[in-house]
């Protein structure tokens, strides 16, 4: 600071100098004051150590309450977790490149868990079992669908040989799938308490990359399927017909009138299309898990994986008995790809015209008499 | 019979095909997801390994 007035100048001046005589006549008595000045110091330093140490144990506990409690009941997980609302987190800071591992407690991970635990089991069980059981009080209540015509010896080709290997291919990667996605829900329940723990671990590593790599070629099947199929599936006016009247399959009689596919079978192709599509948008998140924002985001799409897959091996279930035990001369369709033309009026009866009038398919069927019972 | 055989061949093999595409396009996790000063030399058989 600079000091431009006369009067403080000089009084600065005179300041100076009654200072400098000062020191003067400290110096001169220094040797003689040293050891008092010495004590002096050492009881201000005791003092002020002591004022620290006094500040120090009263202001620190009061600081840390302010920040957290650390307290018996603090420390408790279920505590804290409940403490935390719904999409909180606490989360970390980290320097390796996985970011999701920054999240150290996630509440919403509970609910997840659960729900794997306790509610997955019983959405597949009601699902799959329902289904079975659905299936088999069907069978001992209505039999097995006949041809009521009973063959007629004369074949129509119904699903030509790329139409066979899609099915076949999507078929057959499926039920790899599904089955090694059991094993992930229900396997540790059903399979490990038979087998031990080695063999379920052996088998649960190579069950874990069928599912992972069949995947793709399920996925590809799906996409041709689409391709090929979506012409034939369009919903019409005749589908509700066949709605109304069951199908013709809840008792032996007439049937109604349907083109390539069915009502039935529209609903399973749309089931396996947009099934197979939030399969395969869900599947791909699992398969590479750092496609996903955050581990919230993850848990979503696990739980659509788990619920979708449960409802789609249940519908699966009804298509594989329909097409096998359920209904008579069915299986050949995908089985050799003909089938037989009185089959095909009684089923398709307009697709059977339209092949008819192509002249991919013979005018005029054999009937042949049912045997009396 | 030979398309659903030749539809399980074609199933068995995408599946190899992509497996080792991914396999090569792909760092496993435990060097994928972890820096140079926490990367395991030799992770061995274990969880975070190869098997």
């Amino acid at each position: 600071m600079q000091l431009s007035s006369p009067l403080v100048r000089r009084r600065s001046r005179n300041l100076e100098t009654e200072g400098r005589s000062a020191m003067a006549s400290s110096h001169s008595t220094r040797k003689a004051s040293i050891p008092k000045a010495a004590a002096h110091k050492a009881s201000i330093l005791k003092a002020l150590c002591a004022a620290f140490a006094l500040l120090f144990v009263v202001a620190h506990p009061a600081a840390a309450q302010l920040s957290f409690k650390p307290t018996a009941e603090a420390v408790q997980e279920d505590k804290l977790l409940n403490a935390l609302k719904e999409g909180d987190k606490i989360t970390g800071r980290i320097t390796i490149p996985d970011a999701m591992a920054a999240s150290l407690i996630q509440p919403a991970g509970r609910d997840w868990r659960d729900f794997h635990r306790s509610k997955l089991p019983i959405i597949g069980g009601v699902a799959i079992i329902g289904m079975l059981a659905l299936l088999a009080i069907f069978l001992m209540v209505r039999g097995r669908i006949r041809v009521d015509h009973g063959f007629s010896g004369t074949k129509i080709l119904r699903f030509a040989s790329l139409e066979r290997f899609t099915h076949w291919l999507t078929a057959s990667c499926f039920i790899v799938l599904a089955l090694s996605g059991l094993n992930i829900s229900f396997g540790r329940i059903l399979i490990l308490p038979l087998c031990g723990a080695q063999a379920f671990a052996t088998m649960s590593t190579y069950a874990k990359f069928a599912h992972d790599y069949l995947a793709f070629p399920f996925m590809l099947g799906l996409v041709i399927m689409f391709l090929i199929w979506i012409k034939d599936n369009i919903p019409g006016k005749i589908d509700l017909q066949w709605l109304r009247q069951g199908g013709g399959i809840l008792a032996n009689g007439k049937r109604p009138p349907a083109k390539r596919f069915n009502a039935g079978q529209k609903g399973i192709f749309w089931m396996v299309i947009v099934g197979g599509a939030l399969m395969s948008v869900s599947g791909w998140f699992l398969l590479f898990p750092y496609i996903p924002a955050n581990v919230t985001t993850m848990q979503f799409w696990t739980v659509i994986h788990a619920v979708i897959a449960m409802l789609f091996i249940a519908g699966i279930l009804a298509h594989i008995y329909i097409g096998t035990v359920g209904m008579e001369g069915a299986f050949e369709a995908m089985g050799t790809g003909e089938v037989d033309l009185n089959w095909a009026k009684e089923h398709h009866s307009l697709w059977v015209e339209e092949e008819q009038a192509k002249g991919h398919a013979p005018s005029g069927s054999t009937p042949r008499a049912v045997p009396a019972e | 019979m030979k398309v659903f055989l030749a539809a399980l061949l074609f199933a068995a093999v995408a599946a190899v095909g992509v497996s080792i595409v991914l396999n090569t396009i792909q760092q496993p996790s435990y060097a994928a997801f972890t820096t140079g000063g926490a990367r395991v030399g030799d992770p061995g058989n274990n969880l975070i390994g190869p098997g």
